[in-house]
């Protein structure tokens, strides 16, 4: 199921745009495309559920919960491919954290808890408006961003023969879900997504101590899958837009929290 | 025909008793009754103690995860760890502001629903003679009760971490620990409920291996004893259970042919780890293709290097399929007995180390257990060792598992002799390093 997931949410965001192009050469518009660059930070703090093989080689949940923080910085282009309609990739650089992962399969156990591990992010996203009601616009927005982490090699202490491990993590994030936008304002426009937001990752732990060697992954998976997302769009000048953005992820036990903030140049 | 006569590894033996080990056997602590030490209470730590500088704080579950953290800064503490599941944060407090003072700030915090030392806690072993057991936790305690003269002291932390590993893992039942010796006490009170069954006996043959000379049982309780029963001593291998092979006879002796069936056997009924506190002066390739066997089944063989200050005996030095166990005493130093030679892997405390004793062998009104000294008392420490990580990694190889315990031993000696020598090879097990995961923290980056 979690394959399927996995498979579906891209594929969705491959397929949306080319459907939007073929509706729009079937009803005859000539549309314009409008292009805006933009710069963006990013932040999330999610808890995480984290798995392991077991012996027969299915994957179980590990006791103990763990937290992905992530801070990321990206370069986008929105394409307005047309009126409502918008697709956007994004490239980034990432400082993804996973809190205090415990491998237990390899020949020596390692509890790590390194901070933050750099890595390249990438993504898409398509926003496309459906409902226009008096100042209220009704859409729906999508995204997928993919980190994958720089490996990163640590010396394990304490023994008597020197030794490493070499680590690697990643992490997938999809979201989908309708938007609701006050068009009210002159250049300022509120929004609320109500999304449902899926977390998916790895951390792949090779040891080397000498002749002995192991390799163990662990499964990721984010706690929570519905994302209230409270937002902002302001029209600084023609040319430059601000969009701020806060997210609040209810899950069992407590809530989970990121925030975005991204300007935008029209060209 | 194999005439080789085997010698037990131990200065209990009666054949070979050492000039520095003046001790009659049995020693007189067999005149103290188990109510008269610790005055009959369970041995537990008494007395708070925690962290000076931490707290345990638990908040609300509707605070989220920002106002946690600003509340975290406002208190100036900072946090070393978030326990998941029950939400708990692990603090560190500010030089200036004591634990007391602190909980008692944060108890009036609404957010917060209860904040309380990092107390200390310890392996709830209540064994009696669990404190002169310094090879599994050195304090610096007497090794021995003032009864028996010339017990040494011994030196903080010169020990094999053993309560630190059993908050890993205390074993598994399912692992079975073959120790061919001169069989075991099958009814000893601290190790009767360990024992998988009434083995088998290659002197007598037939299938009751009960020990007539007392070395087996005092092997079998330093690898396996019952643990926590409020009684004797706690085995290495908390949960693991004893396979007993006897082919040592009443005198201490035995034949090559009796070992290698033994370990054939041993093999062949479920033994995950093999202790051989025995060895014999004289190669022999059957006793080699025993060892080997044993080894291509995945059984993890540990044979004691022996107590001449000459060369490692066999089958220890046959160095592919077996791990050779040297001594060391309470202040980590290896005794000159000790045998020595390139084929030693590892050391552990083998000087004064309590275990069971035959309670039929034991004279009228005195307690099944003694003092003894030896690479035998080394060789089911490592034994121990090597069934408690089968337990936790059943899918470890045998090289893997031996391979684990060499590197993860303490080089006490390395001022000396620094890195992997004769006397200690690695040096004398740490079964922390060996089972609890390594920490790596950033400054271990390369």
């Amino acid at each position: 199921m979690k394959t399927v997931r996995l498979i579906l949410i891209p594929l969705l965001f491959l397929v949306l745009p080319t459907l939007c192009f073929a509706q729009s050469e079937k009803e005859g518009f000539v549309q314009t495309m409008t292009f805006k660059p933009g710069i963006g930070f990013e932040y999330f703090n999610r808890e995480v559920n984290i798995f392991s093989k077991n012996e027969d080689g299915e994957w179980v949940e590990d006791e103990a919960d763990s937290r992905l923080k992530s801070y990321f910085l990206t370069l986008s282009l929105e394409f307005g491919l047309q009126a409502g309609f918008t697709f956007t990739p994004i490239i980034g650089y990432s400082v993804s954290d996973y809190d205090s992962l415990i491998f237990r399969k390899l020949p020596f156990s390692i509890e790590l808890d390194v901070g933050g591990i750099n890595g390249y992010l990438i993504g898409a996203e398509l926003k496309k408006s459906l409902i226009s009601a008096q100042d209220f616009e009704i859409g729906a927005a999508g995204q997928i961003m993919y980190y994958a982490g720089r490996k990163q090699e640590w010396s394990v202490p304490g023994l008597n023969v020197e030794g490493s491990i070499q680590g690697r993590p990643y992490w997938l994030r999809g979201t989908i879900g309708p938007v609701i936008e006050y068009k009210g304002f002159d250049s300022v426009f509120p929004y609320l997504s109500v999304s449902y937001n899926r977390l998916w990752g790895k951390f792949t732990l090779e040891q080397e101590i000498l002749d002995l060697t192991g390799e163990e992954e662990k499964k990721v998976t984010g706690k929570g899958a519905v994302v209230l997302s409270p937002g902002v769009i302001y029209e600084l000048t023609g040319a430059l837009t601000l969009k701020g953005e806060a997210s609040v992820i209810p899950r069992k036990g407590g809530i989970d929290f990121g925030a975005l903030v991204r300007v935008m140049l029209s060209l | 025909m194999l005439m080789v006569i085997l010698i037990l590894t131990t200065a209990i033996s009666f054949q070979y008793p050492r000039k520095e080990k003046t001790r009659e056997f049995p020693p007189k602590f067999f005149g103290k009754r188990l109510p008269e030490l610790n005055n009959g209470r369970p041995l537990v730590s008494t007395g708070v103690s925690y962290a000076p500088d931490q707290i345990l704080v638990k908040f609300k579950p509707s605070l989220p995860a920002q106002a946690v953290s600003a509340t975290l800064s406002a208190y100036r503490t900072k946090k070393m760890k978030r326990i998941p599941r029950i939400n708990v944060y692990q603090l560190k407090l500010p030089e200036d502001v004591t634990v007391e003072e602190m909980i008692y700030v944060m108890s009036q915090n609404p957010d917060i629903e209860y904040a309380e030392p990092n107390y200390k806690a310890y392996i709830a072993t209540n064994d009696t003679f669990f404190k002169y057991q310094y090879a599994l936790q050195n304090t610096g305690q007497r090794v021995a009760p003032p009864s028996i003269p010339g017990a040494p002291t011994g030196v903080q932390a010169a020990d094999t971490r053993a309560t630190k590993a059993w908050e890993e893992t205390k074993g598994d039942e399912q692992v079975l620990i073959a120790v061919i010796d001169t069989g075991v006490d099958l009814n000893h009170p601290d190790i009767k409920n360990k024992i998988f069954s009434s083995g088998q006996d290659f002197v007598n043959d037939d299938s009751d291996a009960t020990d007539d000379n007392g070395h087996g049982t005092w092997v079998a309780g330093i690898a396996a004893a019952e643990a926590n029963n409020s009684e004797g001593i706690a085995g290495v291998a908390w949960n693991c259970r004893v396979l007993p092979v006897k082919t040592m006879d009443e005198e201490g002796t035995g034949f090559y042919s009796w070992i290698i069936e033994g370990i054939r056997w041993a093999v062949d009924n479920g033994a995950d780890v093999i202790n051989m506190s025995l060895g014999g002066d004289v190669p022999s390739q059957s006793l080699e293709s025993a060892v080997q066997y044993a080894f291509q089944k995945d059984v993890i063989v540990v044979a004691a290097a022996g107590n001449d200050s000459d060369t490692v005996l066999y089958p220890g030095a046959y160095d592919v399929y077996c791990l050779a166990v040297a001594a060391t005493d309470a202040s980590d130093e290896v005794p000159g007995w000790s045998n020595a030679g390139p084929e030693v892997d590892v050391a552990a405390p083998g000087v004064w180390i309590v275990s069971l004793f035959p309670e039929y062998l034991t004279p009228s009104g005195f307690l099944p257990y003694i003092w003894g000294d030896g690479t035998s008392a080394s060789t089911p420490h490592v034994a121990g060792l090597a069934a408690l990580i089968k337990s936790i990694k059943p899918w470890l190889t045998v090289s893997e598992i031996m391979t684990v315990i060499r590197y993860s031993a303490d080089d006490v000696n390395s001022a000396e002799y620094p890195g992997k020598d004769e006397f200690m090879g690695y040096g004398r097990i740490n079964m922390e390093k060996a089972l609890v995961p390594i920490k790596i923290t950033t400054s271990s980056r390369q």
